[in-house]
């Protein structure tokens, strides 16, 4: 597991000298949840990558698959009561299991930042804006009332909200909803982390204004090398804006690949599918998305590849065994043993 | 011979305790043509919820007339009266919300069928077939709206307003609240119903991929206003308003090299619709705004006959935009890449 | 500027709403069967001296006359005369009034003293000792009637320890009351500057407050609790733990959030408590106003109930106000 994690480092397109440690290091990650009246449930499994420091890797996936969880997970606070069962997670060399609360707290918002969707409902509605930046910048850089004042003002400007004196004291429910959002990117910037995490942060977004968010996003991760893992539903999104694009499904990454090539040699049926949805042709999207209706309601497979009920290259050896991580092309990596071979 | 006609519609809601008013929809005219499907796109504050409020008849225009097989909807002539019950439609954007979580899907869908007054073993017969139209399995009619995924949801709420087999069903967004697949699907069974049925749509949208894929014409929608109107393939192709290329520019389509670049970008954020601009509503975000366009509001021009711009410099537009279908393309290599994958036998060309 | 436009337009509005207080207040009290020419005279009084005292009652004119008598009164500052007390109602509440003010005012700080904490304790430790004491404490101040907790209370702390004064009133019959400026004995005396009147008081005040604010407690736990807990999982919550802010931070902006739901359930707690703490007043011999407007009723007394509710509406109305008013000042969104 750990050689396969130590080959999955992707090159960032805009060419710079891989560093010798990766910035995160995710290695054979389970998380499960408890389910009532159940046992758990495993909401991630098997789960390996690395992000490079200044790199920007679109995860893409449906409701449930789990991107979420892993959003939190490295940020260790797994909703729902859940826990980590197995693996690591390294953070700039350090294993983060090693960390105590207090350590872990320092870390977020500091080190590692998220941007989340809904950004009016996760601002707290009796705070101003620039109260609430403020925080950050208080409890974490420890920095006095005049310094304060002076980076939030100066953080407004550079995520191209106008007028930022006025907008201080504005409070969120008086922000239109892209305007809240490049609140919540001032606030993940205030401390100039090293890697953000950004959970669907533009859905919910007008199209025009999720533009103009993205370009945004793109400007700052690259004018600083930050690093940025980009979870999102929507695989178009990623085609632009990612240097690798990994898919997630029923908590399992199935296909890892640089942006390129990617959409160039799409291979596991899952990302067919995905791609699928956008296309036009009938014959198509019947073809991957499948037309029978209660397959396509069926959960995942518990046994062998979890895609094999919907599946629709699915073979007898798809539900005995289950499939691992494979490099089929240059750093393109699939979980399939049918695998789109062009 | 439209079916739907609306013309000058204006749409304002006063606001409690003060003289001002949202201004949602003014002065938007269109037709609608039997069995075509027109959409209406636009953001936050275009008033494309409220147009299709208004041709249902639920709201009474501020101003203007929306005529169906001249009826006049005007509020007093609503969906209700007895000549135009079932004649309209509408479906919903959250299926979740807009299902009563009370009832089994047999009854949700036999509801409006109910309302017409149909005896019940015919209403038996119709709810049957109305599933089976929507995809749903005979089944699922016994469980209840929180038992199946939003996908299915959305197909109820389909069968539900295609039971009475409808001339125009308004569609409220009925796939934002959905995943991309689930997405796909509903417009596959939305254009297999029209195919069938022969129904109007008018499909109201911010997902433009989706809007090229269902609408015959698309009218292009800001602060109220239709900016560009005209059949999809051109006006994708050929965007004739900075407004339309702004947003056409802002689609990203999962391929990489095929995007629309241009020179076009919008600053800034959509105006209040309680305070619009004077003249034209775009000029203060707009990268080729004149002196013209603060002082007056541009009439309505003719591209070609069928295609209309509210533009001063549309002409310039139009030959600043490359005159490409990135859709268009975008499908030919999708074809390209997804057919690789099929057995075959497949993989002759399908007509289309 | 528009927030006092804003209380003006709410004080125009106080004077019908007491009018319709009123005006249902009198025909419901109206129905109560009970001849108050009849009890005051005995049964054996002639039905001519029953006749006159009704006329001096003014009891003889139809049911809207009586009222519209009462309502010109009361317009004149005349409340009317209690026939029990034989004292003008005005009198007898400015007394009595202020007694329960203090007696609930006290009590209700008390409860929030301890129901906040706890409430906050309940809903941050989900499990544990803390977490138990506080959901069957919140279990017990409902079930428990208060009356009874006073009696236990006078039981242990004066029957057996001989620690608390005798539940004869506020103060001490020996000690001289000092003159009542508020009618709360204890700014009165500090007014006074009278220190011997001021820690008798307190004496006495002692196990009431701690009855009705014990028992009171209970649902200000609860809903501290729970609406601590619906922040706590709020999205703007989980934000803030994802941002890495210190415990404390969170929990406070957490309250923060809860204030208006609290605000409204003390707001609901004070106008009950002015006629709901009444057994405790019994019990007490307190002499407050909710005993008064009881005795009123069971001798069909009509002024002293009128009395009572028209006193304790105008409180209830100056509640609201202050709390919509507090609701302004801490959430942004209601401006």
């Amino acid at each position: 597991m750990g050689a396969t994690a130590a080959v999955m480092r992707g090159t960032p397109a805009h060419e710079l000298e891989r560093a010798a440690t990766p910035l995160l290091s995710i290695e054979d990650l389970w998380v499960a949840i408890p389910r009532y009246k159940l046992e758990s449930q495993q909401v991630l499994r098997r789960i390996d990558l690395e992000m490079a420091p200044g790199e920007v890797l679109g995860l893409v996936g449906e409701s449930g698959s789990g991107k979420t969880m892993l959003a939190r997970s490295i940020m260790r606070l797994i909703p729902a009561s859940g826990w980590i069962e197995r693996g690591r997670i390294r953070f700039g060399g350090q294993d983060l299991a090693a960390l105590n609360e207090e350590e872990l707290r320092k870390l977020r918002g500091r080190d590692i930042a998220m941007i989340i969707s809904n950004p009016r409902g996760e601002l707290d509605p009796l705070q101003t804006v620039g109260q609430q930046i403020g925080n950050i910048l208080r409890y974490h850089m420890r920095m006095d009332r005049t310094a304060i004042r002076a980076r939030v003002l100066d953080l407004l400007r550079q995520v191209s909200i106008p007028d930022p004196e006025r907008r201080l004291n504005a409070y969120p429910h008086e922000l239109s909803g892209g305007m809240a959002q490049r609140v919540v990117m001032a606030i993940a910037l205030a401390c100039s982390p090293k890697f953000i995490i950004s959970d669907d942060a533009t859905s919910g977004l007008d199209v025009t204004v999720q533009a103009q968010v993205l370009e945004l996003m793109r400007k700052l991760v690259v004018e600083r090398g930050t690093s940025l893992l980009f979870i999102t539903r929507d695989i178009g999104i990623t085609a632009h804006f990612c240097d690798r694009v990994a898919v997630i499904y029923a908590g399992e990454i199935v296909e890892l690949a640089a942006r390129d090539e990617f959409f160039e040699n799409p291979q596991h049926p899952y990302t067919l599918l995905l791609l699928a949805a956008f296309s036009h042709n009938e014959r198509l999207r019947r073809y991957w998305l499948g037309e029978d209706e209660t397959r396509k309601e069926m959960g995942p497979s518990p046994t062998g590849c979890p895609f094999a009920n919907r599946c629709v290259r699915v073979q007898p050896r798809c539900r005995s065994e289950h499939p691992s991580l494979r490099e089929l092309a240059s750093r393109h990596f699939v979980r399939c043993h049918f695998p789109v071979e062009r | 011979m439209p079916i739907l006609s609306v013309s000058d519609l204006v749409q304002q809601f006063p606001i409690a305790g003060s003289k001002a008013v949202v201004r949602a929809v003014n002065g938007v005219s269109f037709e609608l043509e039997q069995g075509e499907t027109l959409a209406l796109v636009g953001e936050s504050g275009s008033g494309k919820t409220t147009i299709g409020r208004c041709v249902l008849g639920l709201i009474r225009p501020t101003a203007g007339a929306i005529v169906y097989r001249g009826h006049e909807m005007g509020g007093r002539r609503s969906v209700r009266s007895a000549e135009l019950r079932g004649k309209l439609q509408l479906v919903f954007q959250e299926p979740a919300e807009s299902l009563n979580p009370r009832l089994r899907l047999f009854e949700l869908i036999d509801e409006p069928l109910r309302a017409l007054q149909v005896n019940r073993a015919e209403r038996e017969r119709r709810v049957r077939a109305a599933a089976r139209r929507g995809g749903l399995a005979e089944s699922l009619l016994e469980l209840y709206p929180a038992e199946i995924s939003m996908g299915l949801q959305q197909r109820v709420g389909i069968a539900r307003a295609m039971i009475s087999e409808p001339e125009i069903v308004v569609l409220d967004e009925p796939t934002s609240a959905l995943d991309p697949t689930a997405r796909a699907e509903i417009i596959d069974l939305l254009i297999q119903i029209q195919r069938d049925l022969g129904t109007a749509y008018v499909f109201i949208s911010h997902d433009l991929s989706a809007v090229r894929h269902i609408s015959h014409r698309v009218a292009v929608l800001y602060l109220g206003m239709i900016v560009e109107q005209g059949p999809s393939a051109t006006l994708f192709a050929q965007p004739s308003h900075p407004y339309s290329v702004g947003l056409l520019s802002s689609v990203l389509l999962p391929n990489p090299k095929l995007k629309r670049e241009t020179q076009i970008r919008l600053e800034g954020e959509i105006p209040s619709p309680i305070d619009l601009p004077k003249a034209c509503y775009l000029a203060g975000r707009c990268p080729l705004v004149q002196a013209r366009c603060r002082e007056r509001m541009p009439a309505v021009e003719s591209v070609e006959p069928g295609h209309m711009v509210r533009c001063y410099r549309h002409r310039e537009v139009a030959r600043q935009e490359q005159a490409v279908d990135y859709f268009a393309r975008f499908q030919e290599e999708a074809e390209r890449i997804l057919g690789a994958g099929m057995p075959p036998r497949e993989k002759r060309p399908a007509i289309q | 500027m528009a927030l006092l436009a804003y209380i003006g337009r709410r004080l125009l509005f106080v004077g019908p709403q007491l009018v319709g207080i009123l005006l249902v207040s009198f025909f419901l009290v109206k129905l109560i069967p009970g001849d108050p020419a009849v009890l005051m005279l005995g049964p054996f009084a002639t039905p001519d001296a029953l006749a006159r005292l009704r006329t001096e009652l003014g009891l003889d004119g139809t049911l809207i006359e009586q009222f519209l008598i009462y309502l010109w009164n009361v317009l004149q500052g005349d409340l009317g005369t209690s026939w029990q007390t034989t004292l003008p109602v005005t009198i007898d509440l400015a007394q009595r009034f202020p007694a329960t003010l203090e007696l609930v005012t006290l009590g209700l700080l008390l409860a929030l003293l301890i129901g906040i904490p706890l409430g906050v304790a309940g809903a941050f430790f989900k499990r544990g000792l803390l977490r138990k004491a506080a959901d069957y404490y919140g279990l017990l101040a409902g079930a428990l009637p208060d009356f009874w907790l006073a009696l236990v209370l006078i039981f242990v702390f004066y029957t057996m320890l001989g620690i608390a004064p005798a539940p004869l009133g506020r103060i001490d019959f020996a000690i001289l009351p000092p003159e009542p400026v508020t009618g709360a004995l204890l700014i009165d005396s500090l007014i006074a500057g009278n220190w011997a009147a001021f820690w008798n008081a307190a004496g006495h005040l002692v196990l009431p407050v701690v009855t009705l604010g014990l028992i009171n407690a209970g649902p200000i736990l609860k809903m501290t609790q729970s609406t601590m807990e619906r922040m706590l999982e709020a999205d703007f919550s989980r934000y803030a733990e994802m941002c890495g802010l210190p415990r404390h931070v969170v929990l406070r902006k957490a309250l923060r959030n809860s204030l208006p739901s609290i605000v409204t359930i003390v707001s609901v707690l004070y106008g009950f408590l002015i006629g709901g703490a009444v057994l405790v007043e019994i019990v007490f011999s307190w002499g407050g106003a909710g005993q008064y407007a009881v005795q009123g009723v069971l001798n069909a007394d009509l002024n002293p109930v009128l009395g009572f509710v028209l006193y304790s509406a105008v409180l209830s109305l100056v509640i609201y106000l202050i709390v919509d008013l507090i609701y302004f000042a801490i959430d942004p969104r209601t401006r």
